[in-house]
């Protein structure tokens, strides 16, 4: 049961991080479906700066001003020139997969994984059984809980919720949505670089291509899931990594009675569901798309 | 005209700029940009046989971007082509595998509407949540594409693995070579013939039938079109069915023709690509040729690459990014330049 715990903590830590930057985006009112590149970049940057500098500081630092980075060329694309948000967002994922493939190539030849010699530091002896986590495990609680003060207590927050529900009222109170937008993405690089920073140095110490293999998406899946509260979707996020750690269990619990595949699609199935459940009890879609366009101000 | 060539001369715009950032992630990653464009046109078009293989990956794509783009022309964001390829494909393979022995006059054809009814199936699910309980069709479709996928791995690796299979990559047993529509090279007159006929329907269907006019209407004007007594949900449900149809029928050709088997997560990204073809066209079928043709050159580009080159292949998936993340940018900065660069300034609307 411990090992389980451990296992379901380490698979749930980087997909909240980068959930809680789904959370932020989609309370600013943008889709944010460029996670998947964000969270690549991140774990790619870390793992890559490590390599070369030798010093974790250095590589977290890089890791973030790129997300970052990466998070304002979405922000430059959606708000300045008016693009799509979930066709930009998936540009994006698609830019961090291609660049993060390309620049391992180009450093360290065609290898299946770039390993570090050391990662994130330790939890260490005193936690017991959870010892060989890593110090973002044990700042995910907090971080959650930081999150929901900063979007529901604070005025920062409720301006960001209302530049997503309504940017002409927030306008008129003098915030200005494109800035705020712009903050939200800004925070959800950081917290998209810290999740992929986990998911490549919190355990295995390696970036191999392609390695998020749809975290990002499935981080999206819980926001929508969670109606964007950022403790339902950590909530949400957490189930979907218990699911995926009993699918990889499965075999073992239920003989071949469940195929493990099946399983895995219980987050998406239950996304499905979710959308459509607080579709028909509030009478409408629970976030309303329009394609996923940014409203007008 | 004025109107349609402002918005093609500001999809060339947007795709130079998506270049100018390929070139700058190029350098960036320590690549000469210039070398890298010169070999992936030489890999699309210029090298012997070039173009023909542009042409086997541009006839999927075409096929799947004129659904998509049918879609979207409804108004109706179906971004699950992916996933309704792929359920075309296995509904196909499944077909092909319960009738194997039977002669390939009746196999073919029953595999082919199989995959169809597939691909036409996956794409029902969300249309019918959307048109009776509004559940947003962005979210049904991408969340459908993911559950499609764990579908193939699961039948590729479980019931219809091919037991002989060596190496990684889970797969189906090999068709026999009757059933096949083409070589591995994937390219053979009937393959050029579908891609026609597809063409040549969605063509008429658009152009020259009420439904295709009223299907126009509704994706600028949905409130207006149910006002003047137009069946929305008719018109809804066979555009889902339609675009997941001809995806089906893409993963069908894939299957019967190139690959020969279905191959567990391949072409992952076809979808993807068929939505930018789609959108590069501005939704229109002659547009959206040009654009399978670009794209499908991108595609045989990308095999060429790492082979023929020693560049990584990566750089293809780097340029079809770019392209996603500027092509539906509709800044109206933009739009004056252009306006003013051919003489006739913008009527604002």
């Amino acid at each position: 049961m411990t090992d389980l715990i451990v296992a379901v903590l380490r698979s749930a830590t980087p997909l909240i991080y980068v959930t809680m930057a789904g959370v932020i985006a989609q309370r600013a009112g943008i889709w944010h479906l460029g996670l998947e590149g964000l969270m690549i970049i991140g774990a790619a940057a870390t793992i890559i700066g490590i390599v070369l500098t030798g010093s974790l500081l250095v590589a977290l630092l890089v890791a973030a001003v790129f997300c970052v980075l990466a998070s304002v060329l979405l922000w430059f694309a959606i708000e300045r020139l008016k693009a799509n948000p979930i066709i930009a967002g998936l540009g994006l994922t698609g830019l961090g997969i291609g660049g993060s493939t390309l620049a391992a190539q180009s450093i360290f030849g065609s290898q299946a994984s770039i390993s570090a010699p050391f990662g994130l530091p330790q939890l260490g002896e005193s936690f017991g059984p959870f010892a060989a986590l890593s110090v973002l495990v044990a700042a995910m609680p907090v971080t959650v809980v930081v999150m929901w003060f900063l979007l529901r207590r604070t005025r920062f927050g409720l301006q960001l919720a209302a530049c997503g529900e309504h940017p002409f009222a927030a306008r008129s109170a003098g915030v200005s949505p494109p800035r705020m937008r712009l903050v939200a993405l800004g925070i959800g690089g950081l917290l998209a670089a810290a999740g992929g920073a986990e998911l490549a140095a919190g355990g295995l110490q390696i970036f191999a291509q392609n390695m998020t293999a749809g975290r990002g998406f499935m981080a999206f899946a819980a926001v929508v899931f969670g109606a964007a509260h950022p403790i339902g979707s950590a909530l949400a996020a957490l189930f979907f990594s218990v699911v995926s750690a009993l699918g990889i269990r499965a075999q073992l619990l239920f003989g071949n009675a469940v195929p493990p595949d099946l399983l895995l699609a219980l987050p998406y199935l239950a996304t499905v569901f979710g959308v459509w459940l607080s579709g028909r009890l509030r009478g409408g879609a629970a976030i309303p798309s329009a394609f996923g366009e940014l409203r007008d101000y | 005209m004025n109107a349609n060539l402002i918005a093609v001369i500001r999809a060339l715009i947007f795709i130079v700029f998506a270049l100018v950032l390929c070139g700058i992630i190029f350098e960036f990653a320590g690549y000469s940009s210039l070398d890298m464009f010169q070999s992936i046109v030489d890999g699309a078009f210029l090298r012997p046989g070039g173009l023909a293989q542009s042409l086997r990956w541009a006839i999927p794509l075409f096929i799947t971007a004129v659904g998509v783009g049918l879609s979207f022309r409804c108004g109706f964001f179906n971004i699950g082509a992916q996933g309704q390829f792929y359920l075309g494909a296995v509904a196909a393979t499944v077909m092909a595998t319960s009738l194997n022995g039977w002669p390939a006059l009746i196999v073919v054809p029953a595999s082919f509407a199989a995959g169809i009814a597939g691909g036409a199936l996956w794409a029902l699910w969300p249309g019918l949540l959307k048109l009776r309980s509004g559940t947003d069709e962005t979210i049904t479709t991408l969340m459908g594409n993911f559950i499609a996928n764990l579908l193939l791995v699961y039948v590729t690796t479980g019931p219809l693995k091919d037991p002989s299979g060596s190496g990684q990559q889970s797969s189906s047993r090999p068709l026999a070579a009757a059933y096949r529509i083409s070589n591995s090279l994937g390219l053979s007159p009937t393959i050029i013939v579908i891609a026609v006929v597809v063409g040549l329907l969605m063509w008429l269907l658009i152009n020259r039938t009420a439904f295709g006019v009223v299907a126009s209407l509704a994706g600028r004007n949905p409130v207006m079109v149910r006002w003047q007594g137009a069946k929305v949900w008719r018109l809804g449900i066979a555009s889902f069915l339609i675009s997941g149809a001809l995806a089906g029928l893409a993963g069908t050709v894939e299957v019967f023709g190139p690959n020969g088997r279905l191959v567990g997560g391949f072409l992952p990204t076809h979808g993807f690509t068929a939505i930018l073809i789609a959108l590069v066209a501005n939704l229109s079928v002659g547009g959206t040729a040009v654009g399978a043709l670009f794209f499908g050159g991108l595609a045989s580009a990308a095999l060429y690459l790492p082979i023929m080159a020693g560049l990584p292949s990566a750089a293809i998936d780097i340029i079809n990014a770019a392209i996603a993340l500027f092509i539906t940018a509709r800044s109206s900065h933009i739009d004056r330049l252009i306006g003013g660069l051919i003489g006739r300034a913008r009527k604002t609307p």
